[in-house]
């Protein structure tokens, strides 16, 4: 195509008058894995109209534009709170399968995604990998035109809703552990595959464990090449990263418990010596942290890197957690309660469980100081003793 | 006077480069040994890149540059844990005789403080000090006052002292009768203290202001402090890493081990947030952002000073090393202006608590 690009005032315009003219308004769906018949059909448009993937090419519902026009459209998008805009940022399967997926997977995928007909989940995790994700066992073995597999994966949110899942599992045990693995999207739906709810300490079940049991998949629904899935995992967790919020959620009944200070004031304790210095310990972290999370993105938007970016994850643990401590100080005795009747001992206790949401999801405390101190820091690698074995040859809990 | 961010980068630099050069840790073991506690030929040096009259206004001699700027060279002189009168007599003392003085005064006082050929310091009493001056009926004050911040070297003295309706800044001269000062044995010799007496001692009041001159002058030398203790403890964190990848034991660089990792990780998070807080308090500059830093950066260096000793095992406990260096700095940085206390409930009242 030869057309040459708007500029950003152009589009912007043009923007603007697409949702004045489409835009009406949506009703929530139950939760981020669910869809509803109204939010496809939304969807459907967007995708029509070249805004879901703008900077993807034109043949794959795209408009071929660079990142800087297509965060426009993101941009007017969220201010008329329109979904479905600039999906080539943040979806991972879509950007996987795009990257890395075949002509078939694509043209059975890419449309279905990115209008919610169809819903994705992940197959990473299994109960013997978690920090140590190139370690699954889940395997997968060639049979003619299709692919079968037998494992377990764990912490699979949007498993019951999703039509496809996308797996990492074993193909070469012969060869050291990250060169034998392979990158397959797995349709869901069928009999080999058993769903059951995990349910979490804090009584919520948000995960699910995977058994799978010869499950088949088509030949072409492998991902990139056979034993390169360590790389189109790591394109695909690079996405997973750059949506992962901040884990910081709001209490279950939405009670006093999540504003300290008022907590703190309705309870009496305010004037506790010991209660006010946690207190300013704890207010104090948080606001360093926005501090240092300012000072990243103008540091990132001025173009020069900055270590605070890679920090924030592990500050939010520590702040989660001493928040959690510093409400059941505060609350007392009346943590020993639970339940609908005694929602601020109910918020507290779910405050100080959840914590652990973030301090073990998406990389353990202990996972990301490693990172940090490697990655930031510069300091040398830990001795790797299974790096080069042959992964059947690899000591295993 | 507002000037760029890059020309606060400049000024920051220009420091830094002359605090390299002359501000070794040699330089440094030097001065602590000396009587005065300072390098007067460094302080000129230091003057003519126009630091001691960095906050004075231009009419009175000074740069007249602002908060930003004093926490930008700050991190500098902390980072090289620089022994001079710089906070006492050019933010302190020139901060609190723009804020309480009269034209008088700042005519007569400002342009020696700003070309750094005169020293100020400032006695307070106050909540965190235990003791206290007083004026007498006759206009004379009597009392006494500690920890007053390079006490020895100042030839313009202020005294915050009790009136019979709050608080007022006096001056006194050097040779006043009744006054006497003290130089205290400290624990941190880049930072030195006197004890001042006074005993029916003659004194002049200094414009009418009382406690809220002193609360701004107190802020600017909170955010110069803070300044200094995100720097320090940047420079002795960064000093702690690149031993981690040259000390090796048991065969490997012992920063490839977790338990070095996992620390190190953890003190790169309290020198990020130092710095944070620090600057924040300088552009921001309410109760609160000050407070924040006051305490925030102080708990910060010491940990991390703890932390680069702890590190460095052996030879970190040794004289000759100079991590104890930042520690004794940020312990002493840690009490003066009030400490972690006083900030914490200030910074607590921000937030309604």
């Amino acid at each position: 195509m030869t057309t040459t690009l708007p500029t950003a005032d152009q589009l912007r315009e043009e923007i603007r008058a697409w949702l004045a003219a489409e835009w009406t308004g949506l009703a929530p769906a139950e939760d981020r894995w669910s869809t509803t018949p109204e939010r496809v059909a939304w969807l459907e448009k967007v995708v029509a109209a070249g805004y879901a993937v703008p900077t993807w090419p034109v043949e794959w519902s795209g408009r071929g534009y660079p990142a800087e026009l297509a965060d426009v459209i993101a941009a007017e998008f969220e201010a008329a709170n329109a979904p479905g805009a600039r999906q080539d940022k943040y979806s991972i399967p879509a950007n996987t399968v795009l990257a890395f997926g075949t002509e078939k997977l694509k043209n059975d995928l890419l449309h279905d995604v990115l209008t919610e007909r169809s819903r994705t989940c992940l197959f990473y995790s299994e109960p013997g990998a978690g920090s140590d994700l190139a370690g699954v066992r889940t395997t997968a073995v060639r049979d003619g035109d299709r692919w079968i597999v037998n494992g377990q994966k764990v912490w699979t949110s949007g498993a019951k809703t999703a039509d496809y899942a996308l797996l990492i599992a074993r193909t070469d045990w012969d060869v050291p552990k990250h060169k034998g693995l392979s990158y397959f999207v797995v349709p869901m739906h069928q009999p080999g595959v058993d769903i059951r709810p995990l349910v979490q300490i804090t009584g919520e079940a948000h995960f699910n464990e995977v058994f799978l049991t010869d499950v088949e998949i088509p030949a072409d629904y492998l991902v990139g090449e056979e034993g390169k899935g360590w790389r189109v995992l790591q394109t695909a967790l690079a996405y997973e990263r750059s949506i992962m919020g901040d884990g910081a959620r709001a209490s279950r009944h939405g009670s006093i418990a999540d504003d300290l200070v008022e907590l703190a004031r309705d309870r009496g304790r305010l004037a506790d010596p010991v209660i006010r210095d946690n207190l300013a310990t704890v207010l104090a972290l948080r606001e360093l942290n926005a501090l240092n999370n300012a000072r990243a993105k103008a540091a990132a938007e001025q173009g020069t890197s900055s270590s605070v970016m890679s920090l924030g994850k592990l500050a939010m643990s520590g702040i989660l957690h001493a928040e959690g401590r510093l409400r059941t100080d505060i609350a007392g005795p009346e943590t020993l309660l639970a339940g609908d009747e005694n929602p601020v001992a109910d918020d507290v206790n779910f405050l100080a469980l959840n914590a652990f949401f973030t301090s073990i999801g998406g990389g353990t405390d202990q996972i990301q100081r490693t990172i940090i101190a490697e990655r930031v820091l510069g300091l040398p690698k830990e001795p790797e003793i299974d790096r080069d074995l042959p992964f059947r040859a690899v000591r295993r809990s | 006077m507002a000037i760029s961010a890059a020309e606060t980068e400049q000024l920051r630099e220009a420091v830094r480069d002359l605090l390299a050069d002359r501000c070794t840790e040699a330089d440094v073991r030097r001065v602590m040994a000396s009587g005065s506690g300072y390098d007067p030929e460094l302080w000129k040096q230091l003057a003519e890149l126009g630091l001691p009259g960095l906050l004075i206004a231009t009419e009175y001699g000074g740069v007249g540059l602002g908060a930003e700027e004093l926490e930008a060279v700050s991190e500098e002189i902390g980072a090289a844990l620089l022994p001079s009168p710089f906070l006492s007599s050019s933010v302190l003392t020139a901060t609190l005789i723009d804020a309480a003085g009269s034209e008088e005064d700042k005519c007569r006082l400002l342009p020696g403080l700003a070309d750094g050929s005169s020293i100020g310091t400032v006695a307070i009493s106050s909540t965190w000090t235990p003791e206290s001056v007083a004026v007498q009926a006759n206009g004379t004050l009597t009392g006494t006052a500690s920890y007053v911040t390079f006490g020895q070297l100042a030839d313009v003295i202020l005294v915050v002292a009790r009136t019979d309706d709050g608080i007022g800044v006096f001056e006194v001269s050097p040779d006043a009768s009744g006054f006497t000062r003290t130089a205290a044995e400290v624990f941190d010799p880049t930072v030195r203290l006197s004890h001042f007496a006074f005993a029916d001692t003659p004194a002049r009041r200094v414009g009418t202001a009382g406690w809220e001159a002193v609360q701004k002058a107190l802020d600017l030398s909170v955010i110069a402090l803070a300044g200094e203790q995100a720097g320090g403890a940047r420079k002795i964190f960064e000093t702690t890493v690149e031993y981690l990848k040259t000390r090796v034991q048991f065969g490997r660089a012992i920063g490839s081990f977790q338990a070095m990792k996992h620390l190190a990780a953890d003190r790169l998070l309290d020198v990020e947030s130092a710095t944070s807080a620090a600057r924040h308090a300088a552009a921001d500059g309410s109760p609160g952002a000050i407070a924040l830093a006051g305490f925030a950066c102080a708990e910060a260096y010491e940990t991390v000073a703890l932390s680069a000793i702890q590190m460095h095992g052996g030879i970190g406990f040794t004289w000759e090393h100079p991590a104890h260096l930042y520690l004794r700095r940020a312990r002493s940085g840690a009490q003066l202006f009030g400490g972690s206390r006083l900030h914490r409930e200030r910074y607590l009242v921000s937030k309604g608590a």
